[in-house]
């Protein structure tokens, strides 16, 4: 088998496909192996199953989608979509902050089906330290193994689903927060990051006040700006 | 068209609609600007909340894992991470383990 030249578009893509396989590929593929199960067990088929999982790519949303989904879809579209959507409002602030990171040309628009928390956070942590050249193909390379990851995985949890029991679904979906800790704990030497994190456990409460498609975005909104501004004032002094 | 096919269908535009609009407005920015910044924290706060509510109040199939274990969990994975100066992987082998030790423990 011949090497890719190291100049081809595919070899690119490599280092950040390597970095997706390890962890990231372990805690994505727990959790949406938990989701194609669950999904079986709402009485839905395999491809809306793959769907969810590959369009919407954002587990809080998909959560509430299946929750509307497998009741029967009773309640109407509408509201299920909407309240599903807020739980994915994050993608807004995300998008916004990796593009800049993503180079000026048309091409970064490939990017945008793969914004979601676990390429963003992995993104973030790399990206700085990359030439400018080599980001977009550092996230793509990453992104496509993620959510091939999220697929494959979705689909054989959807066919393990009688095999699951109860106790073995909660530990693979904790999987996800427990990897999101991780990534947070690597930033926290950085004084941005660690105001912004600390400033987001402080104000988690605020989430358990409201609605659950509204809590996580109004919490983090909340603990993001007064981190932000927290950082503005640090700046001024 | 059955709801659930169409609820799906409006939830992916609507993912693609969110997404796209972030990188509209974000385009001619650079990554020190402000609004990028502002934004940044913001992305990172929400991420520090929905692993505290997933750990302190989970839904679902995360609920039935007993506070203690959930902790377990999570300081053991940040334990091992600090330890094996930065290796995720084993991590959060070490962290999973710990969550189901201590769930094991306690018959939860």
């Amino acid at each position: 088998m011949s090497r890719l030249a190291p100049s081809s578009p595919l070899a690119a893509l490599r280092p950040g496909a390597a970095t997706a396989f390890g962890a990231p590929a372990i805690a994505m593929g727990a959790t949406f192996l938990a989701f194609g199960a669950a999904v079986r067990e709402g009485g839905l088929g395999l491809p809306w199953a793959l769907g969810a999982a590959l369009l919407i790519y954002g587990m809080p949303g998909q959560l509430i989608l299946l929750q509307f989904a497998g009741a029967g879809a009773a309640g109407g579209v509408a509201p299920a979509v909407l309240g599903a959507a807020a739980a994915n409002a994050r993608f807004l602030p995300m998008a916004v902050a990796l593009t800049p990171w993503l180079g000026n040309r048309a091409s970064r628009w490939l990017a945008l089906p793969f914004i979601a928390i676990t390429p963003w956070a992995a993104a973030m942590r790399a990206l700085p330290g990359l030439p400018q050249p080599a980001r977009l193909p550092w996230f793509l390379g990453f992104a496509l193994v993620s959510w091939s990851i999220a697929g494959l995985a979705t689909a054989v949890g959807h066919w393990l689903a009688p095999l699951l029991d109860p106790a073995l679904m909660a530990a693979l979906l904790f999987a996800n927060p427990l990897y999101f800790a991780l990534l947070l704990a690597a930033g926290l030497g950085q004084p941005a990051s660690r105001r912004a994190v600390l400033a987001g456990v402080l104000a988690a409460p605020v989430a358990l006040l409201l609605p659950p498609a509204w809590g996580l975005l109004a919490a983090g909104l909340l603990g993001g700006t007064a981190a932000f501004l927290l950082g503005l004032r640090h700046a001024r002094r | 068209m059955p709801a659930a096919d169409l609820a799906l269908l409006l939830m992916a535009l609507a993912m693609l609609a969110l997404r796209g609009a972030g990188m509209l407005v974000a385009g001619a920015l650079r990554p020190e600007h402000p609004f990028i910044l502002w934004a940044t924290a913001v992305s990172q706060a929400v991420l520090a909340v929905f692993v505290t509510l997933a750990v302190l109040a989970p839904s679902g199939a995360v609920a039935t894992v007993p506070l203690p274990a959930r902790l377990a969990g999570l300081l053991a994975g940040l334990l091992a991470y600090a330890v094996l100066r930065g290796r995720l992987l084993p991590a959060l082998g070490a962290g999973l383990l710990a969550l189901a030790g201590v769930r094991a423990l306690l018959g939860g």
